[in-house]
Formats: C-alpha cells, structure tokens, sequence
C-alpha cells in the first residue's frame, strides 16, 4: 500500500501564518457545514459511524467519547486537544502542528460543537514552546474569520496552554492537573473525563492527530472514510519513523500495513533486528514478525517506529526505555515509583553481565505486577519491551 | 441494590459504594495502605487490588465503585501475587532499622508484610535517605521512613484544613513536602497532631513521644 494522505493532506501546500491558504482548499467547510446543517448529535453519530478511534495511543473510540461527554447534565464542558507528544520517537503531532494548525483548530472547534464545550485548551509540550506563538496566530486569525470566539465567552475560544516538560503530563488525568495548576500526577478512574474531567466538569481529550482527522470526517462523510484501513481500524495513522533507517521521518500510511513495508520500503532500514512500535512503552518487534499489519488489533500506541539493526545490544534498549519511565514516573503508585527503580537497577546488572537466574525471575514478576497494579498507563506499559525482550531475546540477557 | 458475585457467591451492595467498603461488609479482608477511612480514596499504594472480570487490569478496590453484574476475586493467585510485589517493592525502599523504630516493628506496613508472608524482600533498591527533622518543637519527622502514601497530606487539607503539606518532586524522589520543601516547622503545628495520627509508619511522631516505650510485642522478622 502506498503512502496516503489525508491528516497530511495540507501540510507543506498551505501556509502555515496565512488562513486563507486554507481557505483556499476547502478549509472550515466541514465546521461551516456542521453549523449550518447539523446538530451536534448528527455529528457525533457522523464521528462514530467513521470508526475513528484515538491516535494518541489508547484507541478508543472518539466518537463514544465524545457521546458520554453530552449524557452528563453538566452544562459547562470543555475539549482539550492533547498536544504533549511525550512518547519517545514520536514527532508527528508536531509536524502537523507546524505545517497545518488550522486544520486541528478546525477539528477543536468541531469536537467543542459536538459536546456543547464552552472552551477549549491545546496543552503544548514545553519543548514545543517555539510554535506557541505560530498556534495563536492561527486562532487569532480563525477568530477574526468569525470561526472562534473569544477565550472566555459562550461563543467557545481556545487558550493555549504549556506543559513544563514531564512525559506524564500526556496521561490525560494528569494533563488536567496541570492545567488546573497542580502538580502533575494522575488521577484514579472511574470517574472517567467524560463525566469529570478538566475541574470536574465533562471534558473531551484528544490527540492531535485524532482531532486533525475530524474536519475530512466531517466534509467527506463517515462512509469515505470508513473505507480505508481494516475491520477495526478506519482511516489513515501518521508513523514518526527514527533509528538505524535510511530516510527517518514521517508517514501517513492506510491502517493495516504490514510493519516491513514502513521500515524497509519507505524508511528503508537495513540489517533490522528489531523495531519499536509505540516509542519507549511500544511493543518491541523481532525481525521475523515484521509482516505484522499496523492496527490497533495488533500494534499501533502513538505511531512511533523506533528501529533497531543487528549492532544494537537489546539490553541496552530496553535499559534505557526503563532508565526513561524511572525518571518520569510521577511517583504517586508504588507498582510505577519503585518498580521502575529496580527494574533499572537488575537491567544495569544484566548489562554490565553480572545478572542472575533470580534476576530474570524477579523482572518477570515485577513486569506482571506493574502491568496489573499501576494506577496510570505510565506504569502499566513500562514493563512492555521488558516483557518482548524476555520473549523474543531472551538469550541475551545470558545469566 | 445491585447483585455482585464476589468470590464466586452472590451478594447484594448498595450503587456507589466501592468495592472495599462491599467487601468489609462482607467480612473480607483487603490490605490497604494509602486509604483510611476518614479520608478521600488516593490509590497510590495499590495493595487493595482486586480481579474484576473483563477488566484489562487488577482494580484498585479503595476507590473503585461496585457496578452490576461485576464479578469480583479478592484472593485470586494474581491478586495475591501482585500484593506481595507490591510489599516487597515497599520494603525495599524503606530503610532496614525495624528494630529501633519508635514503632517498634508494629507498624502498618510491617502487619501487612506478616500477613501476606513477606519477610525480607528478594531485592535491593535506592533508600531515601533524608536528615530527621526536629527542629520544631512539636513534631519529628523521619521521612527516611515514609512509605508516600499521601494520608499525612490529605490529613492536613481534609481532616484539620491547613494544608501545610504537599507532594514534591517525582518518581523514586517524591517528597512529602512542607513550603518549597522546608524542614516542618510551622505555627499550626503546635498542639495539632492530626498528621502523626494518620501516619501508618514511623515517619512522623510527636516530640513527647519519640522514646516512649511500646508495649505491644515486635514481630519476629522471617525471611
Ligand atoms: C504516560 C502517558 C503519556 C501519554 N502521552 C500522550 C501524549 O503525549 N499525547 C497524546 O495525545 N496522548 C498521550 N497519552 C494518551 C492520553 O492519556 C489520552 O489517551 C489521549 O490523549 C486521548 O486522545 P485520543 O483518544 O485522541 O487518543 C498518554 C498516556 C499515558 C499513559
Ligand atoms: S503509573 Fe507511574 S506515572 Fe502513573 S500514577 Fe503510578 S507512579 Fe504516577
Ligand atoms: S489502599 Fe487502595 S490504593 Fe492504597
């Protein structure tokens, strides 16, 4: 399958400081049309009979998202576009983010139609603090097009927000503490955003990526694009590919293509031992599965492809993916605070050779515990490449 | 009234309670840490997990509501599995002087272990070692000891209201902290020992009784 854009479709032909660019090519059609000529149910149900689901690495479905946000009697509600892209390897959402932000001020202001939100924030990662000023310039500019309102008004504004540099600032509980300006650690659930989310009140996350996919959704309809990709997975998923290729970068291929097309034909590696799907909490895959299709019935996260050749240690990946979540574990569940602790410190033991049998034991249990116990998706996907490395590598940690 | 089947029987439980509180209805037992009674759920300590049938992970029961039709397992092999790392993940990171606490080796955290057979841990990690703090004459504060289970800072914000703690820093290094992380020493302290009540460990203590003699007999450590 070739490369096929649609999230993509604007980015390198608009300008990203001019809207009308964007204009020009059918931009704001889809929020014009859902304005003048649906209701907000009607787009949810266009949304949901699309298949989308999140592309921000937990899949689920956005439009059964964005349904349980209109049952509650809450009035004031909000959509947050989750532009945090803390995942190790991925750069996707920022290559959208400089190339079309019309296209996701767009798809906010279709998701804040849907859900009856009074406001809605793009939390942007503190390392992307350099397109702050590129992001506002689009929404002042889709304001004075009488797109948005203001800020904070009825008439449904977006504020921009800034993250300050913690990877767990991209769990979505944790991402409306820190909005709300608290210290950034996750959440219990139930309750879920949808009923209590941003200061307790209904509150849609999305990725960016998810909410670019809306206004083509929208202006298009649910049946074109439920055609592409597979019985699970519609439409199309941006890949950041990075490692031991040829051509890093990003792709925009139809849900469904097999791993090996992505990393040998268009990113062209060479010599692959492995890659890494879903950046530092993705699944590690061996060179002889690399015909597994990308879907979210096999292996998707966030679209972050991280590739291995056959000179790289496996232990030492997976050392550094642990040393990565040991430094941002926000430190509130045992399972994910300690765990990752001493997770890093028998990985250092096995790389330096000095790991025991008793070792490997104590890493398999500890990998179940986390998966089972850890309050957040941090902890619960850290133990993942540990777990693929014991499987597909095991003969490398020699004891 | 919903119908719960837990442990393979079935029971009646009342819409919004949480599966902890079904559970000492009960009469079953589930090893909590961070949650007391008179506080608000964390779920930081994750020791009370229970199985709930088609969930993707184990569930923590403190702050979970029960829900119709759930099919819950409070003792289940995985369930008892993964509470026993959790204990080992916390005795490892807690500092080996038991027997010189001023909790004399009775403490939360000790009683869970014994009960779920856990002596000394399988492994060794990074201790946080921290100066005591007594400096102020009302409370000491050992936080070497603390296990991060937050009851002292949601003692202070819910039970007394004076909000004088808060979490700093994170992952291995979390910190339970007092201003920008000051040695406690503050005027609403005095003559308020809400905190030291609810500190399942020795990490806080009143000053008049740091040396007191416990009565209670020490658990002999296995391991
Ligand atoms: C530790 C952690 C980090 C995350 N980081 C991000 C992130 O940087 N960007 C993102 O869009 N989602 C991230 N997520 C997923 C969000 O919690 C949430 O599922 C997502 O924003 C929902 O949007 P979607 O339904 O459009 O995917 C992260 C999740 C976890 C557990
Ligand atoms: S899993 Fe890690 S990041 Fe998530 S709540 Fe627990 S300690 Fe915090
Ligand atoms: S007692 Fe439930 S998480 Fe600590």
């Amino acid at each position: 399958m070739p490369e096929k854009r649609i999230v993509l479709e604007n980015c390198g032909v608009i300008d990203p400081s001019d809207i009308n660019t964007y204009l020009s090519r059918d931009g704001f059609k889809a929020l014009e049309k859902a304005r003048k000529h649906m209701t907000p149910q009607q787009v949810i149900n266009e949304v949901k009979r699309s298949g989308l689901r999140g592309r921000g690495g937990a899949g689920f479905p956005t439009g059964l998202k964005w349904e349980l946000c209109t049952k509650s009697p809450e009035k004031e509600r909000f959509v947050i576009c989750n532009a945090d892209e803390g995942e190790v390897g991925t750069f996707k959402d920022r290559y959208i983010i400089q190339n079309d932000p019309f296209g996701i001020i767009e798809g906010i202001a279709l998701a804040g139609y849907a859900i009856g939100a009074s406001k809605g924030y793009i939390y942007l990662r503190a390392e992307y603090h350099y397109l702050r000023d590129l992001l506002e310039n689009a929404i002042e500019q889709a304001k004075t097009k009488g797109f948005l309102g203001e800020k904070n008004n009825e008439s449904f504004g977006i504020e921009v927000r800034e993250g300050a540099g913690a990877y767990v600032c991209g769990e979505e509980t944790a991402l409306m503490e820190s909005i709300e300006g608290k210290r950034g650690e996750a959440r219990y659930r139930p309750p879920f955003p949808p009923e209590h989310g941003l200061w307790q009140k209904p509150t849609s996350i999305n990725n960016v990526e998810t909410l670019a996919n809306i206004p083509h959704i929208i202006f298009r309809g649910a049946e074109w694009f439920s055609q592409i990709g597979t019985q699970q997975s519609k439409g199309t998923k941006v890949f950041s590919v990075s490692g031991d290729v040829e051509k890093p970068g990003i792709y925009e291929l139809p849900m469904g293509t097999p791993l090996r097309e992505l990393v040998e034909e268009l990113a062209q590696a060479k010599d692959l031992k492995a890659a890494q799907v879903g950046g530092a909490s993705g699944r590690l895959i061996p060179e002889e599965k690399l015909d597994t299709p990308l879907a979210f019935e096999t292996v998707l996260g966030a679209g972050a492809v991280i590739v291995f050749s056959k000179g790289r240690n496996i232990i030492q990946v997976v050392r550094r993916n642990i040393e990565f979540f040991a430094e941002e574990s926000c430190g509130k569940c045992v399972p994910c605070r300690e765990g990752t602790q001493v997770m890093s410190d028998i990985l250092r033991r096995f790389s330096l050779g000095q790991g025991t049998k008793e070792d490997l034991t104590i890493l398999e249990e500890l990998s179940n515990a986390m998966m089972l116990a850890s309050l957040c998706g941090l902890g619960q996907a850290a133990p993942n490449s540990v777990s693929d490395s014991l499987l597909y590598f095991r003969s490398e940690y020699d004891t | 009234m919903i119908t719960i089947k837990l442990n393979g029987s079935n029971v009646e439980a009342r819409r919004g309670m949480t599966i902890l509180d079904l559970c000492k209805e009960k009469g079953i037992s589930i090893p909590t840490l961070c949650y007391h009674p008179q506080l608000t759920p964390t779920g930081a300590c994750r020791l009370c997990v229970v199985e709930v049938e088609g969930a993707r992970t184990l569930v923590a029961s403190c702050h979970t509501p029960v829900a119709p039709g759930m099919t819950i397992q409070t003792h289940s092999p995985k369930v008892i599995q993964t509470r026993k790392m959790i204990v080992e993940l916390l005795l490892s990171a807690h500092p080996d002087f038991c027997p010189v606490c001023n909790k004399a080796n009775v403490c939360e955290l000790r009683m869970i272990a014994a009960d779920l057979g856990v002596g000394l841990p399988r492994f060794r990690t990074k201790k946080r070692y921290y100066p005591i703090e007594d400096d102020n004459p009302y409370i000491i504060r050992d936080l070497s000891k603390c296990v991060l289970c937050f009851r002292c800072v949601k003692a202070c914000r819910e039970v007394k209201m004076a909000n004088v703690y808060s979490v700093g820093y994170r992952g291995h290094s979390s910190k339970i902290i007092v201003d920008n992380d000051q040695p406690l020493n503050k005027e609403v302290c005095r003559q308020c020992d809400v905190c030291v009540l609810f500190c399942p460990v020795g990490a806080l203590v009143l000053r008049e009784e740091r040396f007191r003699k416990i009565s209670r007999k020490p658990f002999i450590i296995k391991g």
